[in-house]
């Protein structure tokens, strides 16, 4: 048994809690310092409004790893998981609306109201899918490898996920490497030619990203996030009492392994001293000693701004100021007197499925690719688009707790939002485009308007400001070809490691990243555990 | 029934043409047939207007592999690459940057711009030339099957990821970016200047239907980047006499080594009996027997166009179906009765003996793309230009010029109209767009001839007005061109085979797959007849 070692970790987000929890575990002292009042970073529940409550940011799980869930035994910390079916609900303009459930066949009896040769595609495309994720979800359980010098445990996972790959067959092996650097609407005009279903999929290749339908490299997007949910519609899980029950469980399952957790403890800065990780300085001009810092922030965050330059190497320094970290994402929370009503939902249009069960999963707002890539093609030019794709619950229907009886709350992830606006600054836009986000879904629940009885808008200039994700990007780096896997954040520093010993990263900005997983939180903490051996 | 070849190669294109020489020096007989009465395909200069010839389509040269040159002995036979000085790029407000193969003028004419900008730039080449340096030997390689468990496969992947491993770490970290990335996104870490990125990024887009800012076209930029003439990175030239000669000079070996070429012989369909290609119909009925059909047109004519149904998998076919042509370019010639001027850098001069890129701004660039992505051609599109008369008067009247435009995008499937009817207003859009920096150029036009992608399909074969026979996009290149599982040149039937642009390692006047399809069809012959 390794002497116990006291390990300072920056940031008390979801990967961060899981990393304190594994390290804990193995009977070290980790201290997590979250700098708000309370833990779960982009995970967090808010009471917003007097009686409402909601999920500040992130509003569904990633879905959660299954082994990282079993181990931290977060069921006996009060989590209970609400699983909506149907997943998604696709409203379309002319008043149809698109259904997809866990179960292929029922999402393809919903899409055979549409296109009958879509519906028999769909389960195939399930099927592919599925395949394809159960090889990839290998990749994101390991440590990338090294290029410059693989170790023997590099070989033996390539090896292992080489085999599971030429187990995919030649067919699936080809459509695989094909898929990757693709855009995403290519990959699913290939296969479904109904457009409501071609958005609803795509939307996939594109949440949280700086890349539209047409951007090649969104299928590869598309694959990551296949790789912790194999299914089409991607997943719509979230806790009762919002997202913020989550880390809460988490913590509480680290505390209950020996970490400890403190809060309202900003870190200033990482000590070094010999060319080796010290400690941390706190705002307060508190210093809290540790040879082990391992930084649950995003990358940016830790070297630029946590770190005096002088300890990095101006080659390292460089990459890192050009890792692309730019958000595109707002949030808008609302507190409603009642429920929407949509249009798509109204008579026969809700079929069996009665209005309210329907809007139990996430609400798609984005019927065509061009409605998509027209959104986008605004913000590359330094404006928020007009007519917005939005990802929208109302938890407060399978979860009263959140709301005053009768009352409900709406979550609404809002793209494109871009970091860097063109004209004005984000304090002085964030009506407008709450205004343009509420509009936009107006034209779906024309009654949501006059519901509102108080809104939240949080744009990416709120991202980094009070939640810390520099460039107000919430997955702590743009997901791009060249910033996954072996290259994220920078190439052969995926494995964890800094190049200043003692210091490591545990975030989202870690390889696969990605959504709330805590993957990158597990995979850290054994590259950790193997140092301090 | 006529006399029986060894191969036939449909399409007198260069890399037919390249095809066709290769195997003729190796002893096959030999036949090209060309469905026009002009050989060369895109690479072909044409009298369009008397006295005024115009390299209609493919307009300048670089990408010609040295060792095809050389092995060709092309000099010889007629080819003659003229350098073509730099890159000349207007801005509307009246500045211009102008970098030429001059490279401490082009120093401080980027400084005037911004300091650091000339330093990153020296940068920049040598990064660049280590990239080139990497990948060349690629574009020489058939390329390997990465699923298959073969001893050529698995030693073609396994020396590929050695060589990559011996990349200094800052290659591999530039090679990677450069094969994933969007061209403006990797200029934008290197370089300030927005003029220069946009001029630099223009490269990383041509001939595909992606923006500057879509991850993928670094690569491409890399793709144009590696235009060599003596052994020198990233410089381009015209062939005097347009470059229609270097299809002649091409034309020209292939005959000598014995090959047979005929123009004006329009194939009807590719003979097909027991899974084996055994020979062509014309269009006037002539059956022509052969052992091999070598095919430098692109898969949907080949497999779409010119193969009976039922003849190929049906997986095949659908594969073929989903390959991404995707025009989004155009052409406009000018003849024209003096030189251009320029507002910015007034009257005659060495500014007018490169290109011409109309590529102001990278938003200008993008916005290009946005126009074209639903369906229309840009309003202000980008274009590169030049004036081939300049460095070669051989093409123009006496006193006049010639003057060739580049155009993009031009989507090949237009949302409102048809091309018929919108031609000319493509054509006013880029002279209008050309006026703004050189107002005199509607006064000093005498003829004006505009392409449109669909021309392009319809004169000169390409499927959709691709210019490079399919996208330059990452999943269709290397192992995946044309499609996943063929690309090594063969093809479901038996003795039927690819050499045009669609396959490895793709368009522009490289002759490489010519050259390469022509070493697998001598490699199966071996094989199969020894």
């Amino acid at each position: 048994m390794p002497a116990a070692q006291n390990i300072a970790i920056i940031g008390g987000g979801h990967n961060a809690l899981v990393t304190a929890f594994y390290l804990a575990r193995a009977g070290h002292k980790p201290v997590v310092l979250e700098r708000r009042g309370a833990v779960g970073g982009a995970a967090i529940t808010d009471e917003f409004h007097s009686g409402f409550r909601c999920s500040t940011l992130a509003h569904t799980t990633g879905p959660l790893r299954p082994d990282v869930a079993r181990e931290m035994q977060l069921e006996q910390f009060d989590l209970h998981m609400i699983y909506p079916e149907p997943r998604v609900f696709a409203p379309s303009p002319d008043g149809r609306a698109l259904l997809l459930f866990s179960a292929p066949a029922k999402s393809a009896a919903e899409i055979a109201k549409f296109s009958a040769e879509d519906a028999e595609n769909y389960v195939e495309f399930h099927n592919v899918l599925g395949r394809m994720a159960a090889v990839l979800s290998q990749a994101m359980m390991f440590t990338p490898p090294s290029i410059d010098h693989p170790s023997a445990d590099d070989v033996w996972n390539l090896l292992k996920t080489g085999r599971g790959f030429r187990s995919l067959g030649k067919k699936d092996m080809f459509r695989l490497l094909r898929w990757g650097p693709m855009a995403v609407a290519d990959l699913v005009s290939e296969w479904f030619e109904t457009e409501l279903l071609r958005a609803t999929l795509a939307a996939r290749g594109i949440f949280g990203t700086a890349l539209g339908p047409w951007s090649a490299g969104s299928a590869a997007v598309f694959l990551v996030r296949a790789a912790a949910d194999g299914d089409p519609a991607g997943p719509a899980s979230f806790p009762r009492g919002g997202l913020g029950a989550l880390t809460k469980a988490m913590a509480a399952a680290a505390t209950r392994a020996g970490a400890e957790i403190r809060t309202g403890a900003e870190v200033a800065q990482i000590l070094v001293k010999d060319g080796a990780v010290a400690g941390v300085v706190l705002s307060t001009g508190e210093e809290v000693a540790a040879k082990t810092v391992i930084s649950g922030a995003d990358p940016q965050r830790t070297f630029l701004k946590l770190m005096d330059p002088v300890h990095l190497e101006p080659d390292f320094l460089g990459k890192m100021q050009h890792y692309r970290s730019l958000g595109t994402t707002a949030k808008v929370n609302l507190a409603l007197g009642g429920l929407p009503s949509f249009t798509a939902l109204q008579g026969a249009a809700a079929g069996g499925w009665g209005a309210n069960r329907a809007m139990m999963g996430r609400i798609h707002i984005g019927p065509e690719i061009d409605y998509l890539e027209r959104a986008f093609d605004v913000s590359k030019y330094g404006d928020f688009s007009p007519h917005p794709y939005l990802d929208v619950t109302i938890p407060s229907l399978s979860d009263p707790s959140l709301a005053p009886p009768g009352k409900h709350v709406m979550s609404i992830y809002a793209q494109y939002a871009p970091f860097r606006l063109k004209h004005g600054a984000w304090p002085s836009q964030r009506a407008a485009l709450g205004e343009a986000v509420v509009k936009t879904l107006a034209a779906y629940a024309p009654n949501l308007p006059e519901l509102i009885l108080d809104d939240v808008v949080i744009t990416p200039h709120d991202l980094e400001e009070t939640y810390g994700l520099t460039g107000g990007h919430i997955f702590h780096g743009e997901l791009a070809l060249d910033q996954l896997f072996t290259m994220r954040p920078l190439l052969d520093w995926a494995r964890y490691r800094t190049p200043l010993r003692g210091l490591y990263l545990c975030g989202s900005g870690t390889h696969p990243g990605n959504g709330l997983t805590g993957a990158s939180g597990a995979n850290a903490a054994r590259e950790i555990l193997k140092d301090l051996r | 029934m006529s006399a029986r070849y060894d191969v036939i190669v449909i399409g007198g294109g260069h890399n037919g043409l390249v095809n066709a020489a290769y195997l003729a020096r190796a002893g096959k007989k030999v036949l090209v047939l060309e469905r026009r009465h002009v050989l060369g395909g895109a690479a072909v200069t044409e009298e369009i207007f008397p006295g005024f010839k115009f390299s209609v389509c493919s307009y300048v040269v670089s990408l010609l592999r040295p060792e095809i040159i050389r092995e060709l002995d092309l000099p010889r036979h007629g080819l003659e690459i003229l350098p073509l000085d730099g890159t000349f790029t207007p801005l509307p407000n009246g500045d211009y940057l102008w970098r030429v193969n001059d490279h401490a003028k082009t120093r401080r004419e980027i400084a005037r711009h911004s300091r650091l900008d000339a330093e990153a730039y020296e940068e920049f080449g040598k990064a660049m030339v280590a990239m080139c340096r990497f990948v060349k030997p690629i574009l020489g390689m058939s390329p390997p099957d990465p699923t298959s468990l073969g001893p050529r496969d698995l030693k073609k992947l396994f020396v590929l990821g050695r060589r990559f491993q011996a990349l200094p770490s800052d290659d591999k970290y530039n090679l990677i970016q450069l094969m994933t990335m969007s061209a403006a996104g990797f200029l934008d870490q290197w370089f300030e200047t927005d003029v220069l990125k946009a001029t630099m990024s223009a490269s990383g887009i041509i001939g595909t239907f992606l923006g500057v800012r879509s991850p993928g076209t670094a690569y491409v930029l890399l793709h144009h980047y590696m235009g060599e003439i003596d052994g020198a990175f990233r410089s381009w030239g015209f062939s005097r006499g347009g470059t229609g000669a270097i299809s002649d000079a091409i034309a020209e070996a292939a005959r000598e080594a014995g090959a047979e070429i005929r123009t004006s012989s329009p194939i009807a369909r590719i003979l097909v009996q027991g899974g084996r290609a055994t020979g062509v119909v014309l269009e006037n009925g002539d059956e022509i027997p052969a052992d091999v059909v070598s095919s430098s047109v692109d898969p949907h004519l080949t497999f779409v166009k010119m193969i009976e149904p039922g003849q190929l998998p049906g997986e095949f076919l659908d594969e073929v179906r989903r390959y991404k042509f995707r025009g989004s370019s155009g052409k406009v010639n000018l003849a024209l009765d003096t030189l251009p001027d320029f507002h910015c850098l007034p009257g005659p001069g060495a500014h007018l003996r490169g290109a011409i890129s109309i590529a102001p701004s990278v938003d200008y660039m993008e916005r290009a793309y946005d126009e074209a992505k639903y369906g229309n051609f840009s309003s202000r599109p980008y274009i590169d230009t030049v004036i081939p008369s300049l460095t070669d008067p051989s093409v123009a009247p006496p006193g006049k010029h010639v003057l060739s435009c580049f155009v993009q995008y031009a989507s090949y499937k237009l949302k409102e109209g048809t091309w018929e009817e919108k031609r000319e207003a493509f054509g006013d859009a880029v002279v209008e767009t050309l006026a703004e920096h050189a107002p005199n150029i509607k006064n000093i036009t005498l003829g004006r001839q505009v392409l449109t992608p669909l021309d392009l399909e319809r004169d000169f074969g390409l499927t959709e007005g691709n210019i490079f026979q399919g996208e330059l996009s990452l999943e269709q290149l290397f192992f995946l061109r044309p499609v996943p599982g063929w690309a090594q040149y063969r093809t479901p039937i038996q003795d039927l085979y690819l050499c045009g642009s669609a396959t490895h390692p793709g368009g522009g006047i490289m002759g490489a797959p010519g050259r390469l399809a022509a070493m697998e069809i001598l490699r199966g012959w071996k094989k199969a007849r020894s």
